[in-house]
């Protein structure tokens, strides 16, 4: 595969001459995902697991968890960290290294959607207030990298905390003891956040943007709503975007989110808690 | 105070009826699938299962050096970065490459250089990506046994395929192909790879106690298993092509 940082000016032109008409080089609409498919628990070793593929991307997320004190200022919740690595494995365009912008801001935006969108619910993972609790790490790795990681990784978190499965302890006489029983995506997770990312080319705007789109795009916003509310926004780039704009971009977000949502119908990747 | 279920090992590594725990006669491997291109972006890329491993690996080159100090001007060089991701252990594993990713990095290079023309690509690099998504013991072999796949998959000029099995000893008895209990209970653990142009073995540790005479039958057993492995490797380059060909005559096989 021939992939590279620059995009050649006639394929730039070829892109926005045909985002002009509305129509995009793998013959999408300007408001359709490319499409998506979700594989629910793979990995024997995780707690959860979920491997998301949007059209070329592909992401590979796993949650474990550890047990430890709670912060200070809120005794009886417990904590979820996000990470993202982008594999030099998916893409001649990573380099082997410590994380990079690119991939903390992955992380953070899947994990600012996450947080304010009463998704996680933390108390539940307090085993003993001001002693002990769960501390959840939900590990995103790009396998392949085709542009829009953050839609991709935000639906693959979700679907790896959905399908996880915790041993539920106590604390006896300052004793962490397992019940057997297992707190389940089901008891842990309650709204569904999900992210939308738009190009921006020019004073066109298009949603899901595809490798060559993304190289070309001047910038981008992902929008992140639940069923009612949006809960993050992020803009990147150097593109600008209009009050109007984002008027717009964030009731669509509403309206795709929605639809999304029914046709993902993500509940049914949780697993049994025995 | 970081307390989790622990990792208990049995007592006993044999069945009642002498079969090993999870099922297998002593010299019996565990089942393996193998599939090449599975990663569009990569010029070559392989995937692998071989029990509850699951690894993928990507072949990037031949391309420009990075840092360029490492470039030779008479011969091309192989890098190879085997990582594990952080679910695919018992216990999280800090992102970070550990001492032990980074060994076992440089013993899959040295291992798989003998069958490369690299003299043929002066001052370029061919980077093998190795990710251990899911871990059962014996990842560094199944590790170098993907690795060569993918470089065959990139179309790279080799002398032959490389292919890899650890065997061992377990409550006394010789085993192929130990898993992940067998390896941190056992007592024997010997991996080792062979080089099928000239049918010697280019990866070589062992840790452990063994006789003569038991490492010898251990050798010989290994050769035995590589084969096998060796035929499914094949069988994954090939199924790649015939694949091809059966969408391409529509439905005539």
């Amino acid at each position: 595969m021939n992939i590279r940082r620059v995009i050649s000016t006639i394929e730039k032109k070829y892109i926005i001459e045909n985002l002009k008409k509305g129509e995009r080089i793998d013959d999408r609409g300007l408001w359709e995902y490319r499409k998506m498919n979700i594989a629910h628990d793979i990995i024997a070793s995780a707690e959860g697991s979920a491997e998301v593929t949007l059209g070329e991307t592909r992401i590979m997320t796993g949650v474990k968890y550890d047990v430890g004190e709670p912060f200070p200022d809120i005794p009886d919740e417990g904590v979820c960290t996000i990470m993202a690595e982008l594999l030099p494995l998916a893409s001649p365009l990573f380099e082997r290294g410590p994380p990079d912008e690119q991939s903390i801001e992955l992380a953070r935006v899947v994990d600012r959607g996450i947080r304010h969108a009463d998704c996680i619910q933390t108390k539940k993972l307090c085993i003993q207030e001001n002693k002990l609790v769960y501390i959840l790490f939900v590990d995103m790795y790009v396998m392949n990298y085709a542009g829009n990681l953050i839609d991709a990784g935000g639906i693959s978190a979700l679907t790896a905390l959905i399908s996880s499965r915790i041993p539920e302890g106590e604390l006896k006489d300052g004793n962490l003891e397992w019940t057997g029983k297992y707190l389940t995506g089901k008891d842990i997770v309650k709204e569904l956040p999900l992210i939308l990312t738009y190009g921006k080319i020019g004073d066109i705007i298009f949603l899901d943007p595809n490798l060559p789109e993304e190289l070309v795009s001047e910038g981008r916003i992902s929008i992140s709503v639940t069923k009612d509310k949006i809960v993050s926004i992020q803009k990147s780039g150097p593109a600008t975007f209009s009050i109007e704009e984002i008027q717009e971009l964030t009731k669509r977000s509403m309206e795709i989110g929605k639809n999304i949502r029914e046709k993902l119908n993500l509940w049914q990747y949780k697993v049994s808690n025995d | 105070m970081p307390l989790i279920i622990n990792d208990v090992y049995p007592k006993k590594l044999f069945r009642e009826d002498g079969k090993r725990l999870d099922g297998r006669e002593n010299n019996e491997i565990r089942p393996i699938k193998m599939k090449v291109g599975v990663i569009s972006n990569a010029d070559g890329s392989a995937y692998l299962e071989w029990g509850n491993n699951k690894i993928y690996a990507a072949v990037y080159g031949p391309r420009e050096v990075h840092p360029h100090h490492l470039a030779k001007p008479d011969k091309g060089i192989l890098r190879v970065f085997y990582r594990m991701a952080t679910f695919s252990v018992f216990e999280r594993k800090r992102p970070a490459p550990g001492r032990r990713e980074k060994e076992i990095s440089m013993i899959i290079t040295d291992c798989l250089e003998p069958v490369l023309f690299l003299e043929l690509y002066p001052g370029t690099a061919f980077e093998v990506f190795i990710e251990v998504m899911d871990a059962d013991g014996g990842t560094r072999c199944a590790s170098t046994t993907v690795a060569a796949l993918a470089l065959a998959d990139a179309g790279v000029p080799m002398r032959s395929l490389v292919s890899a099995v650890a065997v061992g000893k377990i409550d006394g008895q010789l085993i192929t192909d130990l898993s992940g209990i067998e390896d941190k209970a056992g007592e024997a653990d010997l991996p080792c790879a062979i080089t099928w142009f000239n049918e010697e073995l280019s990866l070589l540790q062992f840790d452990g106690d063994m006789d003569l005479d038991e490492l010898n039958e251990s050798l010989a057993n290994a050769k035995t298993a590589l084969n096998e492995i060796l035929q499914i490797q094949l069988k994954a380059l090939k199924s790649k092509y015939t694949t091809i060909l059966e969408e391409q005559e529509g439905g005539e096989s």
